[in-house]
């Protein structure tokens, strides 16, 4: 059991199962996090009410169980399927109006900085495609602007799935869905590289097909935004309705949009204080192994 | 009738370090490793049927995992 995570010695008999197991098999205040705590400790998410074999939950799972500090970490979310998810997980969240999430996020990081000036709080940002790029843009481009140091995390499963498969943004050029019946005319936003352009200190574009790769991703996302400048990640979620796929066929889908020279392939940006930043990083840890081998033997 | 996965534990190689069916599940919680076996099990209630730790374990020869009616 973690310091910051305890349940009061008198309401410990009235606490529903779940809690418990969260607060006693949880991985709060674990320093080392990820997804090889899968199957054996309680995870940050549970029983959603996405459909089965859905890739954005394979998403959602690998990036609760990556975040570097759950205790210290508020999620804001958008309207779309990741709002039928944000109530089922044990991490501070505040679903914002479509598309308003990088702002609220914004006055949410200031204030949480004002109010805790000794402790380190993220903020993280998780919306679809819908609410980052065509409702939200706005707001997600001026808090780039603005260097906010948070996360914005994109689930882009490249149309409006929770509404029956109207055209987004991010919708790939000639596509054919359910409500965009003609096909997309415009090619897909390159919010990637915009991103970029607009002051990110890390992009990154990838598929959640690699559970080892979304955790190293998104650990590396939330350090730089703690310290340096805001950060973006784009993961292809694929709807598997909207597609016209079966429920098992998901992973394979995100497998081959990432294969050399498809859209999805991972690339990531990384700016030079950010490099440095996370060279840093990678020194204090390579001395800490060092001298904990030195210690044992 | 509802379609759940079914680990056959004979057939599990958990023990040497795989992890693709808990890894890829889309559902929190739902196949757990039995430490003290070290195999995966699967809580029946929180499978949704969706087939993709069966295509997983096939994918890699296995074959441990197959959907029964329940």
């Amino acid at each position: 059991m973690g310091k910051k995570i305890q349940i009061n010695k008198e309401f410990v008999d009235i606490m529903p199962q779940d809690y418990l197991d969260l607060v006693e098999t949880g991985t709060y205040e674990s320093p080392n996090r990820g997804w090889k705590d899968f199957g054996t400790a309680t995870e940050l998410i549970a029983e959603h009410s996405l459909c089965a074999g859905c890739p954005e939950s394979i998403a959602f799972r690998h990036i609760m169980a990556s975040i570097p500090n759950p205790e210290d970490t508020v999620m804001v979310g958008s309207t779309g399927c990741t709002s039928l998810v944000f109530p089922m997980i044990a991490v501070h969240n505040i679903h914002s109006l479509f598309g308003n999430q990088n702002a609220i996020a914004t006055g949410l990081k200031r204030a949480l900085a004002l109010r805790f000036p000794d402790r380190v709080k993220d903020v993280i940002v998780l919306a679809g495609d819908g609410a980052t790029v065509d409702i939200g843009l706005d707001m997600t481009l001026q808090s780039w602007f603005r260097k906010e140091r948070f996360t914005t995390i994109c689930f882009d499963n490249e149309l409006y799935a929770n509404t029956g498969g109207q055209e987004s943004g991010l919708m790939q050029k000639g596509f054919l869905a359910k409500m965009a019946p003609v096909g997309k005319k415009f090619e897909k936003v390159r919010l990637p590289e915009i991103a970029r352009e607009s002051g990110c200190d890390y992009v990154a574009v990838m598929t959640a097909s690699k559970p080892s790769l979304v955790e190293k991703v998104i650990k590396q996302a939330v350090l730089i935004a703690r310290e340096i400048g805001p950060t973006y990640i784009q993961i292809y979620t694929p709807c598997i309705l909207e597609i016209g796929k079966q429920s098992m066929e998901g992973l394979q889908e995100m497998r081959t949009s990432e294969a050399p020279g498809e859209r999805f392939k991972f690339r990531e940006f990384i700016s030079p204080e950010a490099q440095s930043f996370l060279d840093g990083l990678a020194e204090k840890k390579k001395a800490e192994k060092l001298a904990a081998s030195e210690a044992t033997s | 009738m509802y379609n759940v996965a079914e680990v056959n534990a004979e057939e599990c190689v958990a023990q040497k370090g795989c992890r693709l069916c808990i890894m890829y599940c889309p559902e929190a919680n739902c196949i757990q490793l039995d430490t003290s076996k070290m195999k995966a099990v699967i809580v029946e209630s929180r499978c949704k049927g969706c087939e993709l730790c069966v295509v997983v374990c096939d994918a890699a020869k296995h074959q441990a995992i197959k959907m029964v009616a329940r």
